[in-house]
């Protein structure tokens, strides 16, 4: 472990300071064919899900479906996993999907697109946690959706289904329009299972809003996908970074459309990552079932973004202020993002802030040219946040869907909820950053670290930024474990009695069982297993699109290099918040409420614990300087619509061919001799016009317009 | 003439079936006359089969035909479509003569017996059109219209016991004959104009006419009668006054076999005769084309018969009366292809009367599914709510319907796309605006097959509509409705089938040499 330690906190030494691009070259294989079906067994589980829904089966057998199968596609990554040598990217062909060719300005355009693979250890590395993680989230919510089997089961595992498919195709595709397809197919399993529960009006406008506003991103990701088609005439990865690593666009020289793609990618990533300032349909996505916040909205799918940017790292460098936006984006939302968590009682909100916050981290690594801190990150998070989130769904359950802090205390003394406090508080002590025994401390630090090394506009207020958003983070993650795992026991049951048991008499926790505490052992073992592979994400990334030599520090001294000091002021933040949460959460309770108290009595302070808890009333905001304006357009053009339009051109027009029906109606009268009076009437007629009437036959072809 | 001898295998194959037909259905067993649409399927799918086989480039170039590859396409496509139409038809002919029969009220009486007539009818319209493909003069090329044709005139009578029927085929048969009047007089200005009747050499000569300073006079009328005549077949605009009276008499089957068919076989014989003057830029040394009379008066009946079909349309409550005015809507479809030539226009008019085949027989094959006290439907409020009884039939409908408005990705957007794309490429701008115009206003009245199945409530009304007790209408709606979403994955496929078709034999006699290169098409996933 040590050893891992050291190499990880070391400056990461490159061959190169220079800024030239040079992406290992891709070679397509005929070997791992059955890679492929990594690909195809979730779209086989979403059909076999269909099916059960046409048969209207009432058991667990989705669930056992859908879990076996993507169990399946694991196991097959692993293998691809182990197969696969650290050389050079390969391409695994599995499908001609698009190719079209034809006549450009004297040359003939080909658009190639098909479904293949793109298996570096950058794919690796996020298909291993997004099919192991998929696989134990699947399994967990063959229990927690229990209550629902029969049509909702089914449709829940089939969503589940659609989205492995989809984030596979995102992960492994091999050009750009896989990749997109893959996005708008998170995307629309995304707005499947978060409208879930679909009869509730919360959910359902939560599923649009997710919906709505990545629609914003995925216009910049599309519009950016067609530049990069428009300036270097191909959508595949190895011709698109074949053509980078040859050289002639330096930032000097490109014309905007290429400057204006790394921008472009960007916005698709912040909308599908949830970052400033698109990231306001991340904590309202919490209304879909626990599973699905775990999965989708923590762990995978969050992450397609920050996948995105670094996949596309070498075009991301096109214009040189792309990547310090990235980075101050990132840093700005962790912040943000940790204070609003910090005065929140909800415990998913709490959890979704942070995954928010977390992922500012990830820009931030990205934008500070640690590619491997933020890839390192990613695959941290993607463990222990799965662990906070199925921990909170579990309270959830178990309590009938309560999850305000301030009503439920004391878990860990609670018969049949000790693995779950256990779990819930490892996963709190790695997003805390917790020293050495916490994934989560080695990839934070890399990042900030990083953050003070490389050169940039303002880096080093971002990598102090950083260590203040650690010390909030690590508070706001112990305040929930202090206030709902420790202290004395107390509950009151949430409002959401479907269970017939709770009907009428005295409210008994149902503790979870055997599927769900062996799925969170199995995930904090995953987590503790991260900690090990920094190693391997270090080497992977460095044969990955994302390799960029990350700048290391000047001298070799304790203070000189911050990836030595770096672990102590990172542990001394992490444990600073954890203590500062134990005095007002478990200590001392009362003394939060009255620091609060003090606050708002104070007319001067009184804005900060409103505008907190108020989520910076960014919600608001939005709401005045877009919805707002958008509504009354809207409505100014309905009214338009309606009189204008309708009610004069729709109907207006609407009444010419009918009126003309009218006209020509009496001409079919049924009586035959009136036919073939009229059809000799036309020949006679044509024949007349165009034999004899040269000028008529002017006056069409000048009607035809151009033609010869 | 031995050579051409070999394509018409496919036909003297079905005339074999033909005869075949006609004595089987004279059997006094029941069950030798039940089986007859199987064996018109037998013949059909027999000559399907015959048909690629006979291609040869070496038998190709001996025939001497224009367009020697026409006949493989154009064939295989009738067969195809012929078996679906045989399905419909399976339990129409005779119907209450046959129950009466089987429950012993009446003696079995070979005159009063059909459905052996019917069939042979059916075949020998069919050989007709695949008989057309073989013209390579003006003669043959008349006796194979009207062979389509004549059959088809007994087919509406014989189709239900309704004077319905017989008066639509009263209508039928005088407005026929007149039309095909109109285009024998062109035949013999042709004639007189050139004094040539063989397609090739009236091509040579007006090549020299036309290098000579225009064509003759003589010729541009006649060239006038002959497409008006032919057109007929079409339901052109002004030829179609006969469509909407003979489509509403005749019964649903015969209706969908009159859309298909005849159409088929005036398209074909307009590609050929027009052929013989060519389209502009065609010919190697560019000068001729259409002459612009030609085009003019193609022009305006593609504008007035999209336009008309469409609006009559619009005011229609019968469905069978609606996609009549429909059918002559998509004749104008077909005209702008014919307008913009080859390469691109005749092989989308090749493709799009597949297209129409098939969505087409769809929705006449939900029509031909249902029946009320032994009456087949007529009336778009049948088909309310069909969607709580016979679920399947009314997504048929509806996806038959969607496809003929050209909805993406159904078969008839591809058609139009690609008729379009014509248009577009040989500069018809102003006549593919009034297409597209057409085409919105057709989606109003299609969407009526649309939204009536699927989307209302039954009424009384439609609740006393059951379907026919023979099941092959519904399997033939069911296959036709696949192939609405199923062809479309194969366009790229059958578009380059339907390309091969069009390229015209070398000239002889002028050193004028046909374009050969056909610009690259996208080559299929």
């Amino acid at each position: 472990m040590l050893g891992s330690f050291a190499a990880t906190i070391l400056p990461i030494v490159v061959s190169s300071e220079s800024a030239v691009v040079d992406v290992p070259v891709a070679q397509a294989t005929d070997a791992f064919g059955w890679a492929a079906l990594i690909l195809w067994l979730p779209a086989l589980s979403t059909v076999l899900c269909g099916l059960c829904a046409v048969m209207k089966v009432k058991s667990k057998l989705p669930g056992w479906i859908t879990v076996g199968l993507l169990g399946t596609s694991f196991l097959l990554t692993l293998a691809l996993f182990f197969s696969y040598e650290y050389e050079n990217p390969v391409i695994i062909h599995a499908l001609q999907w698009l190719n079209i060719s034809w006549n450009g300005e004297g040359e003939t355009v080909q658009f190639i697109a098909n479904f293949a693979l793109y298996v570096d250890s950058l794919t690796l590395l996020w298909m291993l946690f997004v099919t192991g993680l998929g696989t134990l989230i699947a399994l967990y919510a063959t229990e927690y959706m229990e209550v629902d089997v029969g049509k909702g089961y089914t449709r829940f595992f089939a969503g589940i289904s659609v989205f492995l498919f989809a984030m596979s195709a995102l992960v492994l595709g091999d050009n750009l329009v896989m990749l997109y397809l893959g996005w708008e197919g998170v995307g629309f399993a995304s707005y499947w299972l978060i409208g879930y529960y679909y009869k509730k009006p919360s959910a359902v406008a939560a599923a649009k809003k997710a919906f709505i506003v990545n629609r914003i991103g995925d216009f910049g990701l599309a519009l950016g996908i067609y530049f990069i088609w428009h300036n270097f005439g191909t959508v595949e990865y190895r011709v698109l970074f074949e053509a980078l690593n040859a050289g002639g666009y330096s930032t000097e020289t490109a014309g905007w459309s290429v400057r204006a793609i790394p921008y472009l990618l960007m916005l698709g990533a912040f909308g599908k990552s949830a970052q400033l300032p698109l990231y306001v349909w991340l904590p309202d996505a919490m209304e879909g079932p626990t599973p699905v916040s775990a999965l989708i909205h923590a762990a995978t799918m969050v992450t397609a973004g920050v996948y995105l940017i670094a996949r596309m790292y070498p075009v991301m460098l096109l214009d040189e202020y792309a990547l310090p936006i990235v980075a101050w984006i990132g840093g700005l939302t962790a912040l943000l993002a940790a204070t609003i968590g910090m005065a929140q009682y909800d415990i998913k909100r709490i959890f979704a802030y942070s995954t928010i916050s977390q992922l500012g981290y990830m820009f931030l690594g990205l934008g500070v040219l640690t590619s491997f801190g933020a890839a390192y990150h990613v695959f941290t998070h993607a463990f222990f946040k799965a662990v906070l989130f199925l921990t909170a769904g579990a309270v959830m359950h178990g309590f009938a869907g309560q999850l305000d802090l301030r009503k439920v205390s004391g878990l860990r003394h609670m018969p049949g909820w000790r693995i779950v406090s256990w779990t819930m508080f490892y996963g709190c002590l790695c997003l805390a950053g917790f020293p050495l025994i916490t994934n989560g401390f080695y990839s934070k630090d890399e990042i900030i670290a990083q953050a003070f090394i490389t050169p940039g506009f303002g880096f080093v207020a971002l990598g102090v930024i950083g260590l203040i958003t650690a010390l909030f983070t690590a508070y706001y993650a112990f305040r929930v474990w202090f206030r709902v795992c420790a202290g004395p026991v107390h509950f009151e049951p949430g409002d959401d009695h479907h269970n017939g048991e709770h009907g009428g008499g005295e409210f008994h926790p149902h503790a979870p069982r055997l599927v769900i505490n062996l799925v969170l052992v199995v995930i904090t073992i995953g987590a503790i297993a991260s900690i090990f592979l920094g190693d391997w994400v270090l080497r992977g990334v460095g044969d990955s699109t994302a390799v960029y030599p990350s700048p290391h520090a000047e001298g070799d001294g304790f203070w000189a290099n911050p990836h030595r000091w770096m672990p102590w002021v990172a542990s001394a933040a992490g444990i600073g918040g954890i203590l500062l949460a134990w005095y007002f959460h478990l200590a001392n309770r009362s003394a939060a409420e009255r620091m609060k108290n003090a606050l708002l009595a104070n007319g001067l302070t009184r804005w900060l614990p409103t505008a907190m808890e108020n989520k910076w009333y960014v919600d608001e905001l939005y709401h005045a300087t877009v919805r707002a304006p958008l509504w009354i357009l809207g409505h100014f053009l309905n009214l338009f619509d309606r009189y204008v339009v309708d009610m004069f051109l729709v109907d207006g027009i609407a009444k010419l061919p009918r009126a003309l029906a009218r006209t020509f109606q009496p001409l079919q009268n049924g009586i035959l001799q009136s036919y073939a009076v009229s059809m000799a009437g036309g020949l006679a007629l044509v024949a007349v016009l165009v034999v004899l009437m040269p000028q008529f036959v002017e006056w069409v072809r000048s009607v035809m317009g151009g033609a010869g | 003439m031995a050579d051409k001898l070999w394509f018409l295998i496919p036909e003297i194959w079905l005339f074999v079936g033909v005869v075949v037909v006609s004595v089987m259905g004279l059997s006094r067993r029941k069950m030798f006359r039940d089986l007859l649409p199987l064996v018109v399927c037998v013949f059909l799918v027999g000559a399907f089969i015959i048909t690629p086989l006979l291609y040869s480039e070496q038998r190709i170039s001996a025939a001497g035909l224009l367009m020697p590859m026409l006949g493989k396409y154009v064939k295989m496509l009738v067969c195809a479509i012929g078996v679906i139409l045989t399905m419909l038809s399976v339990g129409l002919i005779d119907r209450d003569l046959e129950a009466s029969m089987s429950a012993g009220r009446t003696r079995f009486d070979p005159i009063r017996v059909n459905r052996g007539e019917y069939f042979s009818f059916f075949m020998l319209s069919i050989i007709g059109v695949m008989l057309v493909c073989n013209a390579n003069d003006l003669i043959w090329l008349f006796l194979a219209l009207e062979l389509t044709s004549l059959p088809t005139y007994i087919m509406v009578a014989i189709s239900r016991p309704s004077r319905k029927a017989q008066e639509a085929a009263v209508k039928y048969f005088f407005l026929g004959a007149m039309s095909a009047a109109m285009f024998l007089y062109g035949f013999a200005l042709l004639y007189g104009a050139t004094g040539e009747i063989e397609l090739t050499k009236l091509r040579d000569v007006f090549a020299a006419q036309a290098a000579a300073g225009g064509l003759n006079r003589v010729a541009i009328v006649g060239l006038i009668l002959t497409v008006m005549g032919i057109s007929f077949k079409m339901a052109v605009v002004p030829m179609h006054f006969y469509a909407a009276d003979v489509y509403e008499g005749a019964a649903s089957p015969v209706t969908a076999f009159l859309a298909f068919v005849p159409k088929t076989a005036g398209a074909v014989a307009l590609i050929l005769i027009l052929s013989t003057v060519g389209w502009s830029g065609h010919y190697g040394n560019g000068a001729h084309g259409l002459p612009r009379e030609i085009l003019t008066a193609l022009w305006i009946m593609a504008v007035l018969t999209m336009t008309l079909g469409n609006i009559g349309a619009l005011l229609q409550r019968s469905a069978k009366r609606m996609l009549a005015y429909s059918s002559i809507a998509h004749s104008g479809y077909i005209l702008i292809g014919l307008i913009a030539g080859p390469p691109h226009g005749l092989n989308a008019v090749l493709f799009y009367l597949l297209a129409y085949g098939v969505m087409n027989t769809a929705a006449f094959a939900v029509l031909a599914s249902f029946e009320r006290k032994g009456e087949e439907i007529e009336s778009l409020a049948d088909l309310a709510g069909l969607r709580h009884r016979y679920p399947v039939m009314a997504v048929a409908m509806a996806l038959a319907a969607g496809s003929l408005i050209g909805f993406p990705p159904l078969l008839g957007f591809a058609g139009k796309l690609y008729l379009f794309i014509a248009g577009v490429d040989a500069g018809h701008i102003a006549l593919i605006v009034i297409a597209g115009v057409n085409s919105a206003i057709s989606a109003f009245y299609y969407l009526w097959l649309v939204g009536l199945p699927i989307l209302a409530q039954s009424t009384p009304q439609s609740e006393t509509v059951v379907a026919r007790p023979v099941v092959w209408p519904r399997v033939a709606a069911i296959v036709t409705a696949i192939g609405v979403v199923i062809l479309p994955l194969f366009a790229q496929s059958l578009l380059k089938a339907s390309q091969a078709v069009t390229v015209e034999r070398e000239t002889t006699a002028l050193d004028v040499t046909v374009a050969p290169d056909q610009p690259e098409q996208p080559t299929s996933p």
